[in-house]
């Protein structure tokens, strides 16, 4: 459903993405992890369609579209979705509005009628208990005077709302503490169905434990460097990413 | 049919005040002879010339205020025309097809049903039958109630006695150079009065002024509510408002008696014409409303376009316990510019005033707060709270705020706050993340930062209010 | 035109030294420049009205030794002035390794060099009594501070004017690139004295300036100055300026962020004491990105006395990412007190952070009646409730010695100010 093919991309001239290669089939899971700075969160970005980050070459194709070719919000639109690693705050905007907005985009596209006041109201309350936010959270600004947590559980919440086809998590887990992974971790693994697929970008194992993924991949250096299945995690947490030096220089 | 169509126009004419037999529009130039002849046409009792001529001979001793930095030519003021006569029937449209189309695909846009916009367009009356008749009911449920609501030429003719007894004594004729000339050559405008006690049961607005059908360069308008009554008014409107003429010079007096209530809201859509220029619109308006005990004056505005404009909407609050607040939207795009604020002056004890003022400054326009709030040594446990806030969008934009915060009365509290803020590009990615497309992310982060203010004006008005700032922020993104 | 201004440009036109050329535009300007009015936007609330027609001798007949004001443990280097004149003998100073400071009237080539660096290279050009000095003041300091030297010994200019005298005095302050010192200026003027104290200072790539302003004036005194500073890269500034107010107490400071990511923070408190007057106009200029400033100033309004404040903070086009802050709060003390504020906004770069504040308030009955029902006196709660306000303020000085000083003095004006 996700094919990325030999993907280039760079950020004010500097080259992070150097050749990148992966292809995910609806219902899998895949991880990526690595060290800071190998371009984990830069690939986020690229997929979603950040201005600052441009692919300089290579191809993606998202469910046969040539998702490089499309603005932001029409990738959004067509099923990808992004849970921010620093989701920004928007005072004055509450998060019920914009959910509805973004809910009431979403389903147009896929040519859904528009959910009644009464049927959204629904959803939102039983997404809000799904990840342990209370339903007047709703009223405040998107993100206002959020903690570290409930801006994560907020991102997630949205995506059980949207119902998206591709879901890329940025570090959902990093400055959470058990409880709230956990939270995390449910509620993306409620929403594992069968055909929706998740690129999960995690620094540390933890989550892992929590979200079993299908695949491991570990990008250094701008390129997956080794690929595997969940016990690849274990591995690196056994020995870090130090090994990845010796690794690449034995490639090389 | 035809007939009673035909004695519905000659009933609108029979005040008379327009006369075919005279020239339409006086020839450029003022002096005591052309107000005169204004006088004359709105035939108005000897006293109101005399009030004019006065006004006009102190207007002659002073000096246009210096605006050297809104950078305009100076205004000849012998090159304008002081009076021209409402558009006869002949010379209106006679259908919506006659109209520029841009002028209806902006009605269409900002929902404004069919035959308000034939009436908006001034299509010639046989097609507006419907909104006679609306107008009609509209009168007569205000006649119940006491309420006079009128173009204030039909007032001095009328209702001479309560409109000597308040005109001027808001606004003096010698307050300010426009203020002077206006007393001397308005022609057009709202006259209310509400008796004591009565609210009154719906919202004026000047959509059913239709007499007066010209968008008045020089208009004056007078609203008294009397002791313990209320009433909401409404000017201007979503829809563009075109304009040839170049200087408008607007006076807005309120007189809010003892317990009473007065809301004033404009919506103002300045007709951007093209993308280039500062239209050359000047609008100069003195609004102001004195509060007695008790009272309390609302001004709520919301404005886009491209004149420049020097309004700053004051309240005196001279009764104790007075109450008065400003409500201020200003959206600039282009290379427009927006210059406004208000004054609150507090005399009595316990008086209090709110400020709540949004700029949002597009493009390359440029967005200035000019306040005044003055505690005066009498105005005993008087409280003030203040809110500036600016949002910029784009790099090429400028916001300013000049808050004069004044105070004698070791009592008084006034707290002012401004903040300036941007549509940032994270915020931008996030709503387009999910998916939302960028005109869409503006407008809605522009309604959130307008809220405080689109909250206070009358429920239509705020629908309105909320489509007319998306279409203006339309393409100045990107 | 003032017969006091028509005075000032006679005089001028007979001072002759290195600094002529300079001295020669200003005065060249001042003869075109209106004597300012009440209609004058920069002087709206200051009225000039005691000065216009004022004719001072610039000399005393009367030796009055006064010396500079002790303040235990500050240990500085002092330079007095007293009526305009040194009385302190600049050569014979013992100064640390890097530092040096010359007389502005005995300056010699190489000085006068560096001096024309700073003088009149960061104070705003159209400040009328700036003008004033650029053309009459003939005495004043120039202190260099070199690279990379850090200076433990606070320098404090005095300056002390006395009854019935006009004088005019300069300081020019460089600091080199990583040089760190603290800087005092110490203005009291007594009676019916005049005196116009301009201070320049140009900070190097990350120097660090410890600054104070003291303009404690008695109440007949005229006394209109500034403190302009200039940021380089990265440097940081730290001014602390208190005033009484006086007859005509005016004091203009203004920031310039000529450099990226330097870092302002300006606190200024007056305490006025019953019918004094004190302005004090400052004005932030953000000119490049990167930088910050944080402006609090606070004030105590006695019975018929008058403050006025105006803040403006200026952010151009590509001062991109600035931060700036500024909050002025006031309390009046009685019903003749008066205040006027005008902090503005003038913002043409969008992805900055700025905020302004301005209060006005009074102490709350529910604080005095706290303190009074824990057996204080209501006189007392007042001084500390009101006194607490300013207090913070003193605290945050990071010279110890002045603050210590500083406090029972205003501690003591205070209590002249409760009606």
């Amino acid at each position: 459903m996700l094919s990325i093919k030999d993907l280039h991309a760079s950020i004010e001239g500097n080259e992070i993405l150097k050749g990148l290669n992966l292809n995910v089939k609806p219902g899998e899971v895949h991880a990526i992890m690595g060290p800071n700075g190998a371009g984990k969160s830069t690939l986020g970005y690229v997929l979603s369609g950040r201005e600052e980050y441009e692919a300089t070459s290579g191809k993606v194709e998202f469910q046969e579209r040539d998702l490089l070719e499309l603005e932001v919000d029409e990738r959004a639109r067509a099923g990808l979705f992004l849970a921010f690693q620093y989701p920004v705050e928007i005072p004055g905007v509450s998060n019920m509005e914009f959910l509805k907005e973004s809910v009431s985009a979403a389903r147009k596209e896929r040519g859904q009628d528009p959910l009644t006041a009464a049927e959204f109201l629904r959803k939102a309350k039983a997404a809000c208990e799904q990840v342990n936010l209370p339903l007047d959270f709703l009223k405040r600004g998107v993100n206002e005077g959020f903690s570290g947590g409930e801006k994560k559980r907020n991102e997630i919440m949205q995506m059980i709302m949207l119902e998206p086809t591709l879901c890329i998590l940025d570090e959902s887990d990093s400055g959470l503490d058990i409880d709230a992974l956990k939270v995390v971790a449910d509620g993306v693994n409620s929403q594992r169905d069968g055909k929706r697929s998740f690129i999960v970008i995690t620094h540390y194992q933890r989550l892992l434990d929590f979200i079993k993924p299908d695949f491991v991949h570990i990008l250094a250096d701008g390129k997956i460097a080794k690929s595997g299945g969940p016990e690849l995690a274990k591995e690196v947490e056994a020995s870090g990413y130090a090994w990845l030096e010796d690794h690449e220089e034995t490639n090389a | 049919m035809s007939e009673q169509i035909d004695q519905a126009i000659s009933r609108e004419y029979e005040a008379g005040f327009v006369s075919d037999i005279e020239s339409d529009t006086f020839e450029p130039g003022l002096d005591e002879d052309v107000i005169r002849r204004i006088s004359e046409m709105k035939e108005e009792p000897e006293w109101m010339l005399e009030w004019r001529l006065q006004a006009f001979r102190s207007w002659q001793k002073m000096t246009e205020p210096d605006w050297a930095h809104l950078g305009y030519e100076p205004i000849d003021y012998q090159k304008i025309s002081y009076y021209s006569a409402p558009k006869s029937m002949k010379d209106r449209p006679k259908s919506l097809a006659e109209v520029d189309p841009e002028l209806i695909r902006t009605y269409e846009k900002l929902g404004i049903p069919l035959h308000e916009q034939e009436m908006l367009a001034g299509v010639a009356v046989d097609v507006v039958f419907d909104s006679v008749s609306v107008v009609t009911t509209f009168r007569e449920k205000l006649a119940e109630a006491g309420v006079i609501f009128c173009p204030i030429s039909e007032a001095i003719r009328k209702y001479p006695e309560l409109v000597k007894k308040y005109l001027g004594t808001v606004v003096p004729r010698t307050d300010n150079f426009f203020a002077a000339l206006n007393s001397a050559v308005f022609t057009d405008g709202s006259f209310v009065y509400i008796p004591k006690g009565v609210r009154c049961p719906m919202e004026l607005s000047t959509y059913f002024r239709i007499n007066e059908l010209n968008t008045g360069q020089f208009e004056r308008t007078l609203i008294v509510a009397e002791e313990g009554s209320y009433v909401s008014y409404l000017e201007g409107c979503t829809a563009p408002q075109r304009d040839e003429n170049q200087l408008h010079a607007a006076v807005v007096e309120l007189v809010a008696l003892d317990d009473s209530e007065i809301k004033y809201s404009t919506v103002q859509n300045w007709y951007p014409g093209d993308e280039n220029g500062v239209g050359g619109i000047f609008n100069f308006v003195t609004k102001r409303g004195v509060a007695e005990k008790n009272a309390k004056i609302s001004w709520t505005q919301v404005e886009t376009g491209s004149a420049i404009t020097w309004k700053y909407p004051s309240c005196i609050l001279r009764g104790d316990n007075s109450v008065g607040e400003f409500y201020s939207v200003a959206l600039t795009r282009s290379r427009q510019q927006a210059d406004t604020g208000t004054k609150m002056i507090h005399l009595g004890k316990n008086t209090t005033s709110t400020i709540i003022s949004k700029g949002i400054s597009a493009g390359n326009s440029s967005n200035t707060y000019r306040g005044l709030v003055k505690m005066g040594p009498n105005a005993d446990g008087a409280r003030n709270f203040t809110e500036c806030d600016s949002l910029l969008i784009g790099d090429t934009c400028a916001a300013h705020t000049f808050p004069y915060i004044e105070s004698a009365n070791p009592t008084a509290i006034v707290e002012h706050e401004a903040t300036t803020s941007t549509v940032s590009d994270d915020q931008l990615f996030l709503c387009q993340q999910r998916g939302l497309d960028i005109e869409k992310a503006i407008s809605m982060i522009v309604n959130g930062f307008c809220k405080e203010v689109f909250k206070e004006l009358p429920m239509e008005f705020a629908v309105e209010a909320g489509k007319l700032l998306e279409i203006s922020l339309e393409g100045s993104v990107g | 035109m003032s017969q006091w201004l028509a005075n000032v440009i006679d005089r001028a036109s007979s001072v002759s030294d290195w600094l002529s050329p300079a001295r020669q535009e200003a005065l060249t300007r001042l003869k075109t420049t209106s004597w300012p009015t009440r209609r004058t936007e920069e002087w709206r609330y200051t009225s000039l009205h005691a000065l216009a027609n004022l004719t001072l001798p610039e000399t005393s007949t009367v030796k009055v030794m006064a010396e500079a004001p002790v303040v235990a443990g500050l240990n500085s280097i002092d330079i007095v002035f007293v009526d305009g004149q040194p009385t302190t003998d600049i050569t014979s100073l013992s100064l640390p390794a890097g530092v040096t400071i010359h007389s502005l009237a005995t300056a010699d080539e190489a000085v006068q060099q560096q001096a024309q660096q700073v003088f009149n290279q960061v104070k705003p050009d159209a400040h009328l009594f700036g003008m004033v000095n650029d053309a009459l003041a003939q005495q004043g300091v120039f202190i260099d501070i070199a690279e990379g030297v850090q200076v433990e010994q606070p320098i404090r200019v005095v300056n002390l004017v006395s009854d019935g005298v006009e004088s005019h005095n300069r300081v020019l302050v460089r600091l080199g690139d990583k040089a760190q010192t603290t800087i005092i200026e110490h203005g009291a003027g007594q009676g019916g004295s005049m005196n116009t104290a301009f201070a320049e200072y140009v900070l190097g790539t990350e120097a660090k300036l410890e600054h104070y302003r003291f303009a404690l004036h008695g109440e007949e005194a005229i006394h209109i100055g500034g403190s302009h500073f200039k940021m380089g890269e990265s440097s940081r500034l730290n001014s602390t300026i208190v005033g009484y107010g006086s007859q005509i107490s005016r004091i203009d400071t203004d920031v310039v962020h000529a450099a990226e990511h330097a870092l302002a923070k300006m606190n200024c408190i007056y305490l006025l004491a019953p019918k004094e007057h004190f302005d004090l106009h400052s004005v932030i200029e953000h000119v490049v990105p990167n930088g910050t400033t944080e402006q609090n100033a606070r004030g105590i309004v006695g019975d018929k006395a008058r403050a006025v404040f105006s803040g403006r903070i200026h952010i151009h086009r590509d001062a991109q990412k600035t931060l700036a802050e500024l909050h002025n709060r006031n309390l009046l003390m009685s019903r003749g007190a008066q205040i006027s504020t005008t902090p503005a906004l003038e913002i043409y770069a969008d992805d900055v952070q700025c905020a302004h504040g301005a209060t006005i308030a009074e102490i709350a009955e529910e604080d005095l009646y706290y303190l009074q029902a824990r057996g204080i006196s209501r006189k007392d709660a007042l001084i500390m409730l009101n006194f607490g306000f300013i207090q913070e303020l003193v605290s945050q000085m990071p010279n110890k010695a002045l603050a210590a000083w500083l406090e029972p003095l205003l501690r003591e004006r205070f209590a002249t100010m409760e009606s």
